[in-house]
C-alpha cells in the first residue's frame, strides 16, 4: 500500500469512529422545551430584560446581568455576564442560573441552544415592536411564577400608554424626522418602535415606508418631506445642551424646512428610547414633549 | 538555510513544537474570565444538582473552544503556506482567491434569509459560508484556467476582480438589512470563536488534519513549483496536477475554518513567513511546523479574545492583527539582516 491509500484508510477509520461515537439523532433532540418550575436563579442577557426583571419584583432571584444594564440603578450592583453583542458564556455557568432569559435577535441566536446543549434552561425572547413587549413580560411571568405581577406590570403600561394617546387624539399629527446618525444621515424608518412610539405620542413618521429598518436618507427627501420636529438621540452622551448648540448649527444648513423656521430640533436622552422596556411610557412621554411642549410641557 | 534538512532534524523539530502546543493549549484552558477548580471540575462531589458548573466550563466551554482554535490555525496556516508556495507571491494568504468575500456573502445571505435549520448540526450561516467560499474558489480557478494555464496573474486577477465584486454585494446587502442582521453579519466577518459541539471538532479537525498530511504528501513537488513552474517540469513534476490538487485542498481546509469560526485574518499569511524566516523554505518542514504554530498562536490570540476585556469579549481577528503584526516586524528585522533577504 501506498502513503496515499494508508491515508484514506485511516481517514476512513476516523470518521467510522466519530459516527459511533456520537449519536446523531439523539444529539439533534436534546433541546430542553420546558421550562423548570421553581426558578431561583436567573441571568438576563439583555438591558430592557433586567430591567423586566427588576419591575416584576425578581431582584433577589437575579445572579447575572449584561454589563451596560444600569437600569434601575440596583442593577449595576448585580453580577456581569458580558455585553448583550459578546455573552460570556464561562460567566453566564459561573452565575449557576436555573433560568437564562436571552434576547431573539440575531446576535443572541445561538445563545440559548449553545446553552441548552450543556444542560441550562434558556427563554428567548424577541421584543421588537411594542406588543412583543407585553408577550415578553407574560413569559417571564409565567416562567417565573409572577404572573399576577406581570398582568399588573402589562396593565399599567397600557395604561400610561392610553393616558399619553388620549392626550392628543384630537390633534393633527406632527411630522418628526428621528435622526440616529448624522453622516451619513440615518433615520428611524417605519418598521421600528420608535415609530410606534412617534405615533403613539401624536406625531407621523416624516419619511415612509422604506427597505431598511433605519434608512439613510438624502438631503433632496428631507426638503421634500418638510419636517415640523427633528429629534436627536444623545447615543449615551451626557452634555445635552452642546449638543444641542452642535444640532442647531447642523440643520441650520436646511433653512427652508419648518423645524429649522421654527427652531423645532430636540436632543433627548435616549434611556428609554433605545431599548424597549417596561418604561416604554416615559420614552413615548419624552417624544410628546417634543412634539407638543404647549400640552405636555417643557 | 545552508544546513540541508534531515529527517531527524525534522522529526526532533515537529515533536518539539507539538510539545510547545501542548503546553500552550493546557495553560491557556488554565484561563479565562472566572475563576475555576480543576479538582473541583473532576470530583463527583461539587455537583450542586446534576450541573458542575466548573467541569461544564472547563470541557464545554474552554477545551472545546481551544481545540477549535487550534483546527482553525492550523488550517489557515497551512494553505498560507500552499497559496505562497502556488501563486510565487509572498502576500498571499487563503483568503487571496475570494474565499473571504465568497464565505462572507454565503453567510450575509443566511442572516438576511433568517433559515433556521441544521444540517449536521450546522447552522445556515456555517453551511452557506462553506458553500460560498468552495463556489467562489472554483469560479476563480475556472477563470484562471481560461486565462492560461501556466499564467498566475490570471488567477491572481480573477482572485482580486471576484473579492471586489462579492465585497461590493456583501455592502448592498448590508445596507438593506435591519440593523440587527447587519451587527450579526459584522460579527461573523470579524472572526467569532465560540465553543463547538465535540462531534463537529471530530469531523473538522479529521479533514484538516487529513488535508494537511496529503500537503504534506505533496511538499517535494511544492518546492520545485516554487522555485518556477519551467523548472519543475524539465525536473519531470507534473505541476498541473500538483496544483490542482494542492489548490483543491488547501481551498476545502481553509473553506471548513471559515465555516467554523468566521473570517479570522492574519494568522494565513504571517505564521508561514515567520517558519519561513525562522526555519528556511523547504516546504517538508514548512508545512508542518506551521500547522503546528499557526495552531499555537490562534490559541493563544483567542484566549487573550476571551480574557482581555473579560467578562466581554474581542472578535479574535483584532487581537490575531494587534500581537501577531508587531511580532512578525520583530522577526522580519532580526532575521533578514542575519541571513539577507535574497540570501
Amino acid at each position: 500500500m501506498n502513503k496515499w491509500s494508508w491515508l484514506v484508510l485511516i481517514s476512513a477509520c476516523w470518521f467510522t469512529v466519530g459516527f459511533v461515537m456520537f449519536d446523531f439523532n439523539s444529539a439533534q433532540n436534546t433541546q430542553n422545551t420546558t421550562l423548570p418550575n421553581n426558578v431561583q436563579r436567573i441571568v438576563a442577557t439583555a438591558p430592557n430584560i433586567t430591567e423586566i426583571l427588576f419591575a416584576l419584583g425578581l431582584e433577589e432571584k437575579i445572579v447575572g446581568v449584561t454589563i451596560f444594564s444600569t437600569f434601575p440603578p440596583k442593577a449595576k450592583e448585580k453580577p456581569k455576564i458580558g455585553t448583550f453583542w459578546y455573552p460570556d458564556i464561562e460567566a453566564i455557568i459561573a452565575a449557576k442560573p436555573d433560568l437564562v432569559v436571552t434576547s431573539a435577535t440575531e446576535q443572541q441566536k445561538t445563545l440559548g441552544p449553545r446553552l441548552e446543549r450543556i444542560g441550562y434552561y434558556s427563554l428567548a425572547l424577541k421584543i421588537k415592536k411594542i406588543d412583543d413587549l407585553f408577550h415578553a413580560i407574560d413569559a417571564i411571568g409565567s416562567a417565573t411564577a409572577k404572573q399576577h405581577q406581570a398582568n399588573l406590570l402589562i396593565a399599567d403600561i397600557k395604561e400610561n400608554i392610553a393616558r399619553i394617546s388620549n392626550m392628543v387624539k384630537n390633534e393633527k399629527k406632527i411630522k418628526v424626522l428621528y435622526v440616529v446618525q448624522r453622516k451619513p444621515l440615518r433615520v428611524a424608518g417605519r418598521d421600528t418602535f420608535i415609530n410606534e412610539m412617534i405615533e403613539i405620542a401624536g406625531g407621523e413618521n416624516a419619511i415612509g415606508k422604506t427597505v431598511q429598518q433605519y434608512p439613510p436618507i438624502g438631503a433632496e427627501q428631507i426638503i421634500i418631506s418638510d419636517v415640523d420636529v427633528i429629534i436627536e438621540p444623545t447615543m449615551g452622551q451626557k452634555n445635552v445642551a452642546k449638543l444641542r448648540d452642535n444640532a442647531i448649527e447642523y440643520w441650520s444648513r436646511f433653512k427652508n424646512i419648518s423645524a429649522v423656521k421654527n427652531k423645532r430640533i430636540y436632543v433627548v436622552d435616549d434611556d428609554t428610547l433605545s431599548q424597549l422596556g417596561p418604561r416604554v411610557y416615559e420614552g413615548i412621554e419624552t417624544i410628546a414633549h417634543c412634539l407638543r411642549p404647549e400640552v405636555f410641557g417643557n | 538555510m545552508l544546513q540541508l534538512l534531515t529527517v531527524k532534524k525534522l522529526v526532533y523539530r515537529l515533536i518539539a513544537a507539538l510539545i510547545v502546543l501542548a503546553v500552550v493549549m493546557v495553560l491557556c484552558s488554565l484561563v479565562g474570565s472566572q475563576n475555576i477548580s480543576l479538582k473541583a471540575a473532576f470530583s463527583p462531589s461539587s455537583q450542586t444538582g446534576n450541573i458542575n458548573s466548573d467541569y461544564e466550563i472547563f470541557v464545554h466551554v474552554r477545551l472545546s473552544r481551544i481545540i477549535l482554535a487550534a483546527i482553525v490555525g492550523a488550517a489557515l496556516a497551512c494553505s498560507g503556506v500552499i497559496f505562497q508556495a502556488l501563486l510565487r507571491n509572498p502576500l498571499a494568504d487563503p483568503y487571496i482567491l475570494g474565499i473571504s468575500s465568497g464565505a462572507g456573502l454565503g453567510a450575509i445571505i443566511a442572516v438576511i434569509s433568517g433559515f433556521s435549520w441544521t444540517l449536521w448540526g450546522r447552522s445556515p450561516i456555517a453551511v452557506f459560508a462553506f458553500a460560498g467560499a468552495i463556489g467562489t474558489v472554483w469560479l476563480v480557478w475556472s477563470i484562471g484556467k481560461v486565462t492560461g494555464k501556466s499564467n498566475v496573474t490570471g488567477l491572481l486577477l480573477a482572485g482580486v476582480v471576484v473579492n471586489a465584486f462579492f465585497s461590493a454585494m456583501i455592502m448592498f446587502l448590508t445596507s438593506i438589512a435591519k440593523s440587527s442582521q447587519v451587527h450579526a453579519t459584522i460579527f461573523w466577518l470579524m472572526g467569532n470563536m465560540s465553543e463547538e459541539k465535540f462531534e463537529v471538532l471530530w469531523f473538522g479537525g479529521g479533514i484538516t488534519l487529513a488535508g494537511i498530511i496529503a500537503l504534506f504528501y505533496l511538499s517535494p513537488q511544492l518546492n520545485a513549483i516554487s522555485f518556477g513552474e519551467k523548472d519543475a517540469k524539465s525536473m519531470g513534476i507534473s505541476t498541473a496536477k500538483t496544483q490542482t490538487i494542492a489548490f483543491a485542498i488547501a481551498a476545502s481546509i481553509t473553506a471548513i475554518a471559515v465555516s467554523l469560526s468566521g473570517l479570522i485574518g492574519f494568522v494565513g499569511l504571517v505564521i508561514p513567513h515567520a517558519i519561513r524566516l525562522v526555519f528556511g523554505p523547504d516546504h517538508r518542514q514548512l508545512l508542518p511546523l506551521s500547522a503546528v504554530f499557526g495552531a499555537g498562536f490562534l490559541v493563544i490570540a483567542d484566549t487573550l479574545a476571551r480574557i482581555i476585556v473579560a467578562p466581554a469579549q474581542l472578535p479574535v481577528g483584532v487581537v490575531t492583527a494587534i500581537i501577531g503584526g508587531p511580532f512578525f516586524l520583530i522577526l522580519l528585522i532580526k532575521y533578514t539582516s542575519k541571513i539577507g533577504w535574497a540570501k
